[in-house]
């Protein structure tokens, strides 16, 4: 019997030539998957279009800041422009102004391409670098004949920030106060009645609204809070700078304008005019309370060695005069002088002027600092050149490397975008939000 | 579909573009203000791009309906599906920015993670295991036509066997198979009644049961070492000549056991298509009604 054989016609014979047009097994539920699949896919996308949300085609997670319309998509896409519901900077300027950055910049980006959401939870302001560069990163003035009046090419704080202006361009301090940091900082300094004292920086320098004791001075004329002059801080919290120093909360303990040595009282640190009706007027008083006083002759006061001998008084009106001319000579040439600068337009007898102490309240008007936020770091570990200072007009802000220490790139560094000391919007600007919402259309 | 030399142009030209586009992208997300994002220009960009090589990868299915048609060679759509449907991964990462924050995008993501994974299987699965299908399952046969030989096989057993022990009474066709088609008729070989009585037990005991179900693992031949065996004892219990009828009822025993191979290693070779398949049309679906609800957006 011959041995069973496999050729290629007894092979085809075995093939039902049907076969394909039925589908069995792996194809059969490769299909019926592909609709089951497809179908279910398009059934979740039609049930929540039967519902009126929009939520399947939700780009992500929105920003805290508005959590409360996450599902009023129309809030922000109010554009109806046919299929379109695009973002519009409208619907941002119905709950936000956003004043405009600089009367120069070149053109205006939608709110939405700064601050861009759908990207989690996060701060819409913490704007990206790349979004300032647009402009910064090639500065170009409206008028292409003068060039820009700010650095031109600026990306990023980490290697293209310049120094600060004050110290990249050798600006002088423009105080007129004669401070000298060193021999303030010096130990065993002599402090008020005497004592020995050794001054610290918070002693002068503090951020405003502390309810604390000044050490050496009294509280007077303090405002309860303080708002640096300059628009662009009134995004800051309050104690973000430092007080103004003030002669009556920093300087007085230590540097009384004592005039005479019978009258307890110290002059007031205001305009000569006042100083002198003060004294005066004090001097008038103790005289008139004291007649036996006016024969006397005084020790001569060692405040004033070149000062000769007057001649005993006659009267009391000679007494005030001989007293006014001393109390004078002690405030204008020896306590006044020794801070401030003065003139004497009227002549040397007449009353002084005192030239304005032109103190810069912030040494850089376009960004921001916070000293509260930095509280943290000793004072002279950035403002280090302070403890050698000896003139006032030495610059004693800190330079870029100082801050570059700690602000730099990087998830190991303090936040070092432009947002972090810029603020883009020229709030000074701001205008007034008219109502948009109730709170029940709101939480409905 | 093996990934050898000749595939060295597509692997260039996908690995020229990855680089061309991976650079773009790495200029566009350092440069946007607002990060990369789908909606921007070069956002859109890439999604078109990616899209549209994700439908080329998925026109390969559409492709094989129409084998007549002259729209190129097979083994182009086929090397064109792998390499630009690899190449969309990138594309689509570099159009959403490596994000999907949103419930459509977190689920089409997900879904071509799916799918690029399943395909990277089966390009290895095919790369690998057509070899292994030729060496261990010489008597391949068409995968749909399995259980239509099977049947014959069957037959052809029963006919076989008819031809030692006469038909079966009441438990099989009696009749020759292919006696219709001229095939030669039974014809009862000339051995003892003894031998012809255990044969006939034999064959209905552990031949006709394993032919049966041949997937089955409770027969003894399910197994083709032992099936050897039980040959090799057959052929020393019973004379010469039944030996030629138990050679051939062996090797439609073998054909059984490369037929139970073959199917194993089908579900291998096209089990992952279960999952790439299904979900690439979900994927493609999904995937054009995001692009339209995001320009709407």
């Amino acid at each position: 019997m011959a041995g069973r054989t496999r050729t290629t016609k007894k092979l085809a014979q075995r093939i039902n030539l049907d076969y394909f047009k039925t589908l069995h097994g792996i194809p059969r539920w490769r299909r019926i998957l592909s609709a089951v699949f497809t179908v279910a896919g398009l059934g979740w996308l039609g049930w929540h279009g039967l519902r009126g949300s929009p939520t399947p085609y939700n780009a992500g997670p929105i920003a805290n800041a508005h959590h409360l319309i996450a599902h009023k998509c129309v809030a922000c896409h109010a554009s109806k422009t046919g299929f379109q519901q695009s973002v519009t900077d409208q619907a941002c300027l119905g709950c936000h102004d956003g004043p405009i950055h600089h009367a120069e910049q070149t053109f205006s980006p939608a709110c939405s391409d700064c601050h861009v959401e759908h990207k989690g939870v996060l701060r819409l302001a913490a704007t990206s670098n790349q979004a300032c560069a647009q402009c910064h990163g090639n500065l170009a003035a409206k008028d292409k004949n003068s060039p820009p009046r700010f650095a031109a090419d600026i990306s990023d704080f980490d290697s293209k920030h310049p120094e600060f202006a004050p110290l990249r361009t050798g600006q002088k301090d423009p105080g007129t106060i004669k401070f000298n940091h060193q021999v303030h900082l010096k130990k065993e300094l002599r402090g008020p009645q005497g004592s020995i004292v050794q001054l610290k920086c918070d002693d002068c320098h503090r951020g405003a609204g502390f309810e604390e004791k000044w050490p050496f001075g009294e509280a007077e004329m303090t405002p309860a809070s303080f708002t640096p002059g300059t628009n662009l801080s009134t995004m800051l919290p309050s104690r973000a700078y430092m007080e103004p120093v003030n002669y009556m909360k920093h300087c007085s303990s230590c540097h009384p304008l004592q005039f005479d040595r019978r009258i307890p009282d110290a002059a007031p640190h205001k305009d000569p005019k006042i100083v002198y009706d003060f004294a005066l007027k004090k001097l008038t008083e103790y005289i008139a309370a004291h007649p036996d006083q006016i024969h006397t002759v005084d020790e001569p006061d060692k405040r004033l060695p070149s000062r000769p001998v007057p001649p005993i008084p006659r009267n009391s009106q000679e007494w005030i005069a001989n007293h006014m001319a001393d109390a004078q000579l002690l405030l204008w040439r020896k306590a006044c002088k020794e801070c401030h600068a003065m003139t004497y337009p009227n002549g040397p007898d007449a009353l002084p002027v005192i030239t304005k102490s032109a103190i810069p309240a912030r040494w850089l008007p376009h960004s921001n600092f916070d000293h509260e936020a930095h509280q943290m770091v000793a004072c002279n570990s950035c403002h280090a050149k302070v403890n050698k200072s000896q003139e006032t007009s030495d610059v004693l802000i800190p330079g870029i490397q100082t801050c570059r220490q700690c602000h730099r790139s990087g998830s190991n560094f303090a936040e070092a975008r432009c947002f972090e000391c810029h603020t883009y919007h020229d709030w000074s600007k701001q205008k007034r939000i008219n109502a948009t919402y109730t709170v029940p259309s709101l939480v409905e | 579909m093996r990934i050898d030399r000749t595939q060295r142009p597509w692997i260039i030209v996908t690995i020229v573009l990855f680089v061309a586009s991976l650079a773009a992208y790495i200029v566009y997300a350092l440069e946007s203000p607002g990060g990369p994002s789908g909606g921007s220009a070069m956002g859109l960009t890439f999604g078109i791009a990616g899209y549209a090589m994700m439908l080329y990868a998925g026109l390969l299915g559409a492709r094989k309906r129409v084998p007549v048609w002259r729209l190129g060679r097979a083994q182009t759509w086929m090397r064109g599906h792998l390499w630009f449907g690899l190449l969309s991964l990138p594309m689509i990462l570099f159009h959403g920015g490596f994000a999907f924050r949103g419930p459509l995008t977190a689920v089409l993501m997900w879904l071509f993670f799916i799918v690029i994974a399943s395909g990277i299987v089966g390009a290895l699965v095919q790369h690998y295991i057509p070899r292994m299908m030729t060496r261990r399952v010489p008597m391949e046969t068409i995968y749909e036509e399995i259980p239509h030989v099977r049947r014959q096989l069957l037959d052809e057993a029963d006919q076989l066997a008819a031809t030692i022990c006469g038909p079966f009474d009441g438990e099989s066709p009696a009749e020759p198979v292919l006696a219709g088609q001229g095939a030669p008729t039974a014809t009862l070989v000339e051995i003892e009644q003894q031998d012809r009585a255990r044969f006939r037990e034999i064959y209905l005991q552990k031949v006709r049961p394993f032919l049966n179900d041949p997937e089955s693992q409770a027969t003894e031949l399910a197994s083709s070492r032992r099936s050897s065996e039980v040959f090799e004892s057959l052929r020393r219990l019973l004379s010469s000549p039944v030996h030629p009828v138990l050679n051939d009822l062996e090797n439609i025993c073998e054909e059984e056991h490369q037929l139970s191979r073959q199917i194993r290693i089908y579900h291998w070779l096209h089990g992952w298509l279960l999952v790439h398949v299904p979900l690439s049309i979900a994927l493609l679906v999904l995937g054009g009604v995001h692009a339209v609800m995001a320009l709407r957006y």
